[in-house]
C-alpha cells in the first residue's frame, strides 16, 4: 500500500500545484464533487468533451482571424463560447486569456486577437497536458487498487489543510 | 483572524486600485495628446477663417495663412510631447485676424480717401475746365469778332466810298475842264473826308483815280495827326476813262508801275483837323507813297473787293487794306479804286485788355502764319532791309506766341484740323503750362486763325494748390482714422481674444473634463468587472465552506475554525457588493425598483438587525418613527435599506457607548410645522429641500402622492470633523484614516448612501449635533400609494383603560416610548433597573400583592368583581432585568409570579436569552416574549396583543389561563428585512410553537406566522444587500443545516435545460440531478420550445435557459414560449443563465420574460434557492 499512499501524495501535491499555479479553480472542485457512485468518470467525461469543444472552436478562430475581413462577432462569440466553456470546468487562465481575447475583439484589433489565439492555443494544450497527466495519476491510483483522494479542501486555506489531510488520511 | 482577513481583502481591494491607477495615468497622458490636437483642430479653424476674411487681400492672406499653418504644424509637433505652449495658439491667431482686420481697413480707408480725393479733383477740373473753356472761347472770340467787326466796317465804309464814289463821278465824270476835274476831286474830297471822319479806327483812306491822281486821308496813330494827301493834279491829264475789258485784265493801260514810273508825281501832305478837316498848316511835299499804301488798280484785278494785310511804315502794327473798284456808269470800266486800311491796333488793343487780367496771351495770325494781332506789345513786324514786313509767329520776339506757336506746330505737324480749332489744356511753354485754343475766321479773302494761350496756373492755379492741399489732409485725416480704427480693433480683439482664449480654456476643460469622466467610467467598469471577477470565486468559497461546515466529521475547532473563514468571506463578499454597487451607481447602470412595500416594518427589521451587534456593544438601538409615516411606500426597499443599513452600522462602528437613533418623521409637502420632539435644526435641511422642490415644481405638482420622509441617524460615538462633512461622502474617504486600523472599513459605505439617496431624489448630510456624536439628516421623495387611506392606522389606546410600566434598560428608548404612550394618553410608569421596578410594582399592586401572598381565592374574586372596569396592566421587562449570573432571577420571577393574574408580562428577550429561561418563562406563563428591542410597532403589537387576550378573558373567563402554554414571540423581524441567518430560526421558533398554540391564540397571532411562505424566496439576494457579520455561531450553524436539508431539495422537479455548451449541460444536468431534479437537456432555443410543446403530458416545472444559444438565442425562445403560453393560463418559470452580471442584463432577462437570473458559473446554492422560490410560488 506504500506505492498506493505514495502515489496518493503525489496527486494531491501535483493537484495543489495546478491550483497554485492557477491552471485550476474552484470550478474543477465542483465538478470533482458533482462525481459519484452513479457518476464514476463524470470529471473526464465532462473534461474530454471541453477538449473536444475547445478544438473545435481553436479551429474556427483560426480561420475566421484567416479571413480577408474579419467578422470580429462571430470571433467573440466563439471566444465567448470558450471562456464559457474553461470556466466551467475551471481551467482559469483559459478563461483568463478568453477575457483579454474578448476586449481585443471588441477593439478590433486583429494583432491581439492572432497573439490571445497563440496563447490561448498554448494554454489550452498546457492545460490539457496537465488534465491527462491527472487524469493518468488518477487510473493509476485506481488500477493500484486506491481511492483517489478527495479535492475539494486543497484550494481553500492553509488552516483547512490539516482536515484536508486528516480526510484523505 | 476576522482583522486579519479583512486586512488582507482590503488590501487586495487597494492592489485591485493600483493597477487601474496606472493605466489610469496613461489614458490622462494619452488624453493630454489628443487634447492638443484638438487644440490645434480648434486654432487652424480659426487660421481659416482669417484667411477666408483675408481672402481679398490676396498675397498678403496667403502668406499669413501659410505661414500660420507652418506655425501651427510646428506648434503641434511640439506640443504632441508637452503641452506648456498651448495657450499661445488662440493668441496668435487673434494676431492674424487683428492684422487681417486692420490691413482691410487701412484699404478701406485709403480707398475712400482716394476715391473722394478723385471724385472733388475730377469734379473741380471738369467744372473749371469747362468754366475755363468758356472762358477762353470767350476770349477769342471777342477780338475774332472785333477783327470782324473791325472788317466789316471796313468793307462797308469802302462799299459806302464806292457808292459815293461813283455817284460823284457820274456827277462830274463829265467834266471838260480842269477846274470841273478839280471841282470833281472837291466834292470827292468832301465825301471822302466825310466818311473817313466817321470812323475814327480807320487808318487810311485813298482814292486813286485812272489817271493817276491820289486823294487820301490818313491818320497818324503815332502823332495823332490827320492829314490828308494828294497828288499835284498838274502833272494829270485827263484821261480817257479806263475801258475795262474783262477778258484780258494785263492789257489794262494803267497800273501801278505806270504810277510808280511816274516818279515826277508829286505829292503833297497837310495836315487836317481830325474833327472838321480844315487844313490846319501848310502842305508839305512828300515822296508818293511815303506814307500810306495807296490801293492801285493792281489791287482790284478782277474788280472784287480785295483783302489784304498791308505793313506801313508809320504804323509799327500790320494794317488792313481793302481795295474796291469804282465803276463807271455802265460798269465797263473802272474809275477809280477805294482803297481803305484800318489800323489792328485797336484788335491788339483789345487782346491786351482781355488778357491783361489773365495773364495770358493771345494772337491772331493768317493762315500763313504772319502774326496780324497780338496781346503782347512786342512788336508785330520786323525791319528787314526792304522795310518792315510780318513776322511769322514763331519768329515773334514773344516767347509765349513763339513758343505757342512752336508748339502748336511740332503738335500738328501742319496737319491742322480743318477748321484749325484746336483745344489743349496741358502744353508745356517755357516752364509753365499753358491752354492753347486756336480758333479758325475764315474770311473769304483773309482766313485768320486766333490763338488762345492761359497759364494753367492762372485758372487752375487754386485749385491745384488746393489739391494738393485737399489730398494732405485727407490722408492725414485717413490716417488719424486708421490709427484710431486700428486701436479700436486692438481694443476689441483684445477682449475677443480673452474671450478665446477663456474659451479655449473651456474647451480644454470641458475636454478633460469628459476624459475624466471617461476614464472614472472606465474605473467604475473595471472595478464592476473586477469584483464581478471576485465576487464569483467568493460564492464559490463560502458555498464550499457551507458544504464543509455540513461534514459531521469535523472536530469542533475546525468547525469553528470553518465557521470564521465563512463569516471572513462573507464580509469580504459584501465589500465586493459595495464596490459593485458603487461602480453601479456611477456607471448609471443602478435602476431602482418601483414596489410597494412596508418602509417602518424595513427599519424596524434593520433596528432588529442591528441591534444584536449593539447589544454586544452596550448600545442601544432604538428606532423612533413617527406616527403620520406613511406605511406603505413605493421605492426600491433593498436599496432604502441598503442606506440605513449603511448608516446605523456606521454608527455602531464608531459608537461605543450610549445609543443610535434612527428617526423618521414625514413632511407634506406644502405644509411645514417644526416639531419639538427632533430638536435638531431643521431648517437648513428643509430650505435645501424648499430649493430643490422650486426647481422641479412641475414635477412635484404632477406627483401628488409623493412623501418626504425626513430621517435622522444619531449616535454618541466619536463624531465627526466639521471640515470633513463632506468629504465622508466621498468614495474611499474616511473622517479619520486611522481609524481604518482600529474600525475597518473601506470608506465606501456612505458614498453608497449618498449616491443611493440622490438617486432617490433626496439629499443627505451632517448636521451639527449638540453633544458628542454624529447627526446625520436625510430626506427621500417617495411615493406613496394613492389608494391606501394615510391615517387608518391610527392607534386608540386610550379607550382600553391601559397601564403601563415600562422596566427597560436603555434610558433612552424608554424615554421615547414612555413619550409615545404618554401622547397616547396610556399612563405609564418607568423602572431602570430590578429594585425600582419591584418599587414601582409594590406601589401599583399594594392592596393586591398582600392579598395575593396570603389569599388565592380572593384574587380571583377581586378579579371577577373589578372585571371589565380594572384597568389592564401590561409590565414591559427586558430580560436583562433578571440577574441572570446567578441564581436570583428565578426568586425575581416568582416574585412577578405574584402579580402575573394582575398583569401581562411582556418580555423583551435578548438574542442570547438562554432556553431555560425560556422555558421557564414559558412554564410560568409568561406567553408574551418579544425579541429586543423594543419599539413601537412591537410596542404595538404588544398591547394589541393584551386587549386581545384580555377582551377573550371576558368573554372566556379563566379557562384559558391554566392550559395555555404556548409562546407566542411577536416576531417582528419580518420576511424581508431579515437575513438570512435568522430565517431558521424564525422559522423554527414560529411553526414549532404554532402548533402548540391553541385556536384562540392563534387567531390573536395569526398574522405573525404569515410570513414564512415568503421566506424562501429570501435567497442570497437579501444577504448581499443586509448580510453582515453575525455573532451568533447558532444562526450560522443554522444555515448549514439548511443547505444540508436542501440537498435533495429539487427533488421530483422536471426541468428543461437548455444550453448550447455541452460542458455546462453536463456541469448542471449533474448539479440538478444530484439535487433530485430530472432535466432534460437541449442544445438551443429551438429545441427547447419544441421540447415544450411536444411534451405535454409531463410539464415541465422549470427551464434553465442559456442566453446566448445558436439557431435561436435565450431571449427569443422566452418570447416564444411566452407568446404561446398567453393563450393557456399556465406559466412555466423560466430563469436565465448568463455570463454577464450586469443589471442591465438582469433587466433584458425580465423584460422578455424570465422570472429570475443566474450568472455563470452556477452557483450550486444560489440556483437551487432561486429554482425553489419559483417552484414554491407557482405550488
Amino acid at each position: 500500500m506504500a506505492a498506493v499512499s505514495q502515489l496518493q501524495r503525489q496527486f494531491i501535491e501535483y493537484t495543489t500545484s495546478l491550483y497554485n499555479e492557477g491552471y485550476l479553480d474552484d470550478q474543477y472542485t465542483q465538478l470533482q464533487k458533482l462525481q459519484d457512485e452513479s457518476n464514476p468518470d463524470f470529471v473526464v467525461e465532462v473534461v474530454s468533451l471541453f477538449f473536444e469543444d475547445s478544438e473545435k472552436l481553436l479551429n474556427n478562430l483560426a480561420t475566421a482571424l484567416q479571413q480577408k475581413i474579419v467578422d470580429y462577432k462571430q470571433v467573440d462569440s466563439h471566444v465567448h463560447q470558450f471562456k464559457g466553456s474553461s470556466s466551467s470546468i475551471g481551467a482559469q487562465r483559459v478563461t483568463n486569456v478568453c477575457i483579454h481575447f474578448r476586449n481585443f475583439c471588441e477593439e478590433k484589433n486583429l494583432d491581439g486577437c492572432l497573439r490571445c489565439l497563440q496563447q490561448l492555443k498554448h494554454e489550452y494544450i498546457q492545460v490539457r497536458n496537465k488534465l491527462e497527466g491527472l487524469f493518468r495519476l488518477e487510473q493509476q491510483i485506481l488500477q493500484a487498487g486506491g481511492s483517489v483522494p478527495m479535492m475539494e479542501s486543497i484550494c481553500t486555506s492553509a488552516s483547512t489543510m490539516s482536515s484536508s489531510g486528516k480526510l484523505s488520511a | 483572524m476576522t482583522g486579519c482577513r479583512w486586512q488582507h481583502s482590503c488590501q487586495a481591494v487597494k492592489k485591485a486600485g493600483d493597477s487601474p491607477g496606472t493605466f489610469l495615468s496613461g489614458i490622462t497622458q494619452a488624453s493630454v495628446g489628443c487634447l492638443s490636437v484638438y487644440n490645434n483642430q480648434a486654432d487652424r479653424v480659426l487660421v481659416g477663417m482669417a484667411s477666408a476674411v483675408t481672402r481679398m487681400l490676396g498675397q498678403i492672406s496667403a502668406i499669413a495663412s501659410s505661414s500660420g499653418r507652418n506655425h501651427v504644424s510646428a506648434r503641434r509637433r511640439r506640443s504632441s510631447n508637452s503641452n506648456i505652449n498651448q495657450e499661445e495658439f488662440p493668441c496668435y491667431s487673434v494676431c492674424v485676424a487683428r492684422i487681417a482686420i486692420m490691413v482691410m481697413l487701412a484699404i478701406l480707408i485709403g480707398l475712400l480717401t482716394l476715391l473722394t480725393w478723385h471724385f472733388t479733383k475730377v469734379y473741380t477740373r471738369t467744372s473749371l475746365n469747362s468754366l475755363a473753356h468758356g472762358l477762353r472761347y470767350e476770349l477769342l472770340q471777342r477780338p475774332l469778332l472785333r477783327m470782324w467787326k473791325i472788317l466789316n466796317s471796313t468793307v462797308e465804309i469802302t462799299t459806302s466810298q464806292v457808292r459815293l464814289s461813283e455817284y460823284v463821278i457820274r456827277k462830274y465824270g463829265k467834266a471838260e475842264n480842269q477846274a470841273q476835274e478839280i471841282e470833281l476831286y472837291e466834292v470827292m474830297r468832301d465825301v471822302t473826308w466825310a466818311l473817313f471822319s466817321s470812323r475814327k479806327a480807320l487808318n487810311s483812306m485813298s482814292i486813286k483815280y485812272r489817271n493817276g491822281f491820289v486823294q487820301a486821308f490818313h491818320r497818324d496813330l503815332r502823332d495823332k495827326n490827320t492829314y490828308y494827301i494828294y497828288s499835284n493834279l498838274d502833272n494829270y491829264t485827263m484821261v480817257e476813262p479806263y475801258s475795262m475789258n474783262r477778258s484780258s485784265p494785263h492789257d489794262q493801260g494803267w497800273n501801278d508801275q505806270m504810277i510808280h514810273g511816274n516818279v515826277s508825281a508829286v505829292w503833297y501832305r497837310e495836315p487836317l483837323d481830325p474833327d472838321t478837316g480844315r487844313k490846319t498848316g501848310k502842305q508839305k511835299e512828300i515822296p508818293p507813297d511815303e506814307l500810306i499804301n495807296i490801293a492801285g488798280i493792281s489791287q482790284v484785278p478782277d474788280g472784287a473787293a480785295s483783302w489784304h494785310v498791308a505793313v506801313s511804315k508809320f504804323t509799327n502794327s500790320p494794317l488792313l487794306s481793302a481795295a474796291l473798284p469804282v465803276w463807271d456808269e455802265d460798269r465797263g470800266s473802272i474809275v477809280a479804286v477805294v482803297g481803305v486800311t484800318t489800323a489792328l491796333y485797336s484788335v491788339g488793343q483789345l487782346m491786351k485788355e482781355l488778357v491783361d487780367l489773365h495773364g495770358g496771351h493771345i494772337y491772331l495770325t493768317s493762315q500763313k502764319g504772319w502774326l496780324l494781332a497780338t496781346s503782347s506789345s512786342t512788336p508785330l513786324l520786323r525791319n528787314s532791309s526792304s522795310g518792315p514786313t510780318l513776322t511769322m509767329a514763331e519768329d515773334s520776339q514773344d516767347e509765349i506766341i513763339q513758343s505757342a506757336a512752336k508748339w502748336l506746330n511740332k503738335t500738328y505737324h501742319d496737319k491742322l484740323p480743318l477748321n484749325h480749332e484746336v483745344l489743349s489744356a496741358n502744353a508745356i511753354l517755357g516752364d509753365q503750362r499753358y491752354y492753347i485754343d486756336s480758333f479758325f475766321l475764315n474770311l473769304t479773302r483773309l482766313p485768320m486763325v486766333g490763338v488762345l494761350c492761359i497759364p494753367r496756373k492762372n485758372i487752375m492755379g487754386k485749385v491745384d494748390a488746393r489739391e494738393i492741399k485737399t489730398f494732405i489732409i485727407l490722408i492725414s485725416a485717413s490716417v488719424c482714422i486708421l490709427v484710431v480704427g486700428c486701436i479700436c480693433i486692438f481694443i476689441l480683439t483684445n477682449g475677443v481674444s480673452k474671450e478665446m482664449k477663456l474659451r479655449a480654456e473651456l474647451i480644454s476643460h470641458l475636454d478633460a473634463r469628459r476624459k475624466a469622466e471617461a476614464s472614472s467610467n472606465f474605473k467604475s467598469q473595471f472595478l464592476a468587472n473586477m469584483s464581478h471577477e471576485l465576487r464569483t470565486p467568493m460564492a464559490a468559497v463560502i458555498g464550499l465552506l457551507d458544504i464543509l461546515l455540513c461534514d459531521d466529521s469535523l472536530t469542533n475547532e475546525q468547525y469553528a475554525t470553518i465557521t470564521q473563514i465563512r463569516r471572513c468571506s462573507t464580509a469580504l463578499l459584501r465589500l465586493l457588493n459595495n464596490i459593485l454597487d458603487i461602480s453601479k451607481v456611477e456607471s448609471g447602470k443602478l435602476v431602482l425598483e418601483e414596489a410597494e412595500y412596508d418602509l417602518g416594518r424595513e427599519l424596524e427589521g434593520l433596528v432588529d438587525m442591528f441591534s444584536v451587534q449593539c447589544k454586544n456593544r452596550n448600545v442601544e438601538a432604538i428606532i423612533d418613527l413617527s406616527d403620520d409615516m406613511p406605511k406603505v411606500v413605493r421605492g426600491d426597499s433593498g436599496r432604502v435599506v441598503q442606506i440605513f443599513a449603511n448608516l446605523i452600522s456606521n454608527s455602531i462602528k464608531f459608537t461605543t457607548s450610549g445609543y443610535i437613533i434612527l428617526r423618521g418623521w414625514c413632511e407634506n409637502l406644502n405644509s411645514f410645522s417644526p416639531n419639538e420632539n427632533f430638536y435638531v435644526d431643521q431648517r437648513a435641511l428643509w430650505s435645501a429641500y424648499q430649493k430643490k422642490i422650486k426647481r422641479n415644481e412641475k414635477k412635484s405638482c404632477k406627483n401628488d402622492n409623493t412623501m418626504i420622509l425626513f430621517f435622522e441617524v444619531e449616535d454618541t460615538g466619536c463624531g465627526i470633523d466639521p471640515s470633513k462633512w463632506e468629504s465622508v461622502f466621498e468614495s474611499f474617504e474616511q473622517a479619520d484614516p486611522s481609524t481604518t486600523r482600529l474600525h475597518g472599513g473601506t470608506g465606501l459605505g456612505l458614498c453608497i448612501v449618498r449616491t443611493l439617496v440622490d438617486k432617490m431624489g433626496g439629499e443627505i448630510r451632517v448636521v451639527k449635533k449638540n453633544g458628542s456624536g454624529t447627526l446625520m439628516q436625510l430626506y427621500l421623495l417617495l411615493n406613496t400609494p394613492t389608494d391606501i387611506p394615510r391615517e387608518s392606522y391610527r392607534l386608540k389606546f386610550a379607550q382600553h383603560n391601559l397601564k403601563v410600566v415600562l422596566a427597560l434598560n436603555g434610558k433612552t428608548s424608554r424615554s421615547i416610548l414612555s413619550c409615545w404612550l404618554l401622547k397616547h394618553e396610556v399612563p405609564i410608569w418607568e423602572a431602570n433597573e430590578w429594585n425600582e421596578l419591584t418599587h414601582v410594582l409594590q406601589e401599583l399592586f399594594k392592596p393586591t400583592y398582600t392579598q395575593n401572598l396570603t389569599y388565592e381565592p380572593l384574587e380571583a374574586e377581586f378579579l371577577r368583581k373589578e372585571g371589565a372596569k380594572m384597568a389592564i396592566f401590561i409590565i414591559v421587562i427586558d430580560i436583562g432585568m433578571l440577574n441572570i449570573t446567578t441564581d436570583i432571577w428565578k426568586e425575581q420571577l416568582n416574585f412577578l409570579d405574584a402579580i402575573n393574574t394582575r398583569a401581562k408580562f411582556a418580555w423583551i428577550l435578548n438574542h442570547d436569552t438562554s432556553n431555560t429561561i425560556k422555558i421557564e418563562l414559558r412554564r410560568r406563563g409568561h406567553l408574551l416574549m418579544v425579541n429586543g428591542p423594543l419599539y413601537k410597532t412591537k410596542m404595538t403589537h404588544i398591547i394589541e396583543a393584551v386587549i386581545k387576550e384580555s377582551s377573550l378573558d371576558q368573554s372566556k373567563k379563566n379557562i384559558m389561563w391554566t392550559d395555555a402554554h404556548a409562546t407566542i414571540q411577536i416576531d417582528t423581524t419580518h420576511t424581508k428585512s431579515s437575513n438570512d441567518s435568522e430565517i431558521p430560526e424564525t422559522n423554527s421558533v414560529g411553526s414549532s410553537h404554532i402548533e402548540e398554540t391553541n385556536q384562540e391564540n392563534f387567531a390573536v397571532y395569526g398574522v405573525v406566522s404569515n410570513f414564512f411562505p415568503e421566506l424562501t424566496e429570501v435567497g442570497s439576494e437579501w444577504g448581499r444587500v443586509t448580510s453582515f457579520p453575525n455573532d451568533n455561531s447558532n444562526s450560522e450553524q443554522q444555515v448549514d443545516q439548511k443547505v444540508k436539508t436542501g440537498q435533495k431539495d429539487l427533488e421530483g422537479l422536471y426541468i428543461l435545460l437548455a444550453e448550447d455548451q455541452p460542458i455546462l449541460q453536463r456541469v448542471a444536468t449533474m448539479m440538478l440531478e444530484q439535487m433530485g431534479a430530472k432535466v432534460v437537456v437541449v442544445g438551443d432555443g429551438v429545441q427547447a420550445v419544441e421540447a415544450l410543446n411536444t411534451q405535454k403530458e409531463t410539464r415541465y416545472d422549470l427551464i434553465l435557459m442559456d442566453c446566448q444559444m445558436p439557431k435561436m438565442d435565450g431571449y427569443e425562445a422566452t418570447k416564444a414560449i411566452r407568446k404561446a403560453e398567453t393563450e393557456s393560463v399556465s406559466h412555466i418559470p423560466i430563469v436565465a443563465l448568463t455570463a454577464h452580471a450586469m443589471s442591465s442584463d438582469e433587466a433584458k432577462c425580465l423584460e422578455v420574460g424570465m422570472d429570475a437570473y443566474l450568472t455563470k458559473p452556477i452557483d450550486c446554492k444560489l440556483m437551487v434557492s432561486t429554482i425553489l422560490s419559483l417552484t414554491k410560488c407557482r405550488t
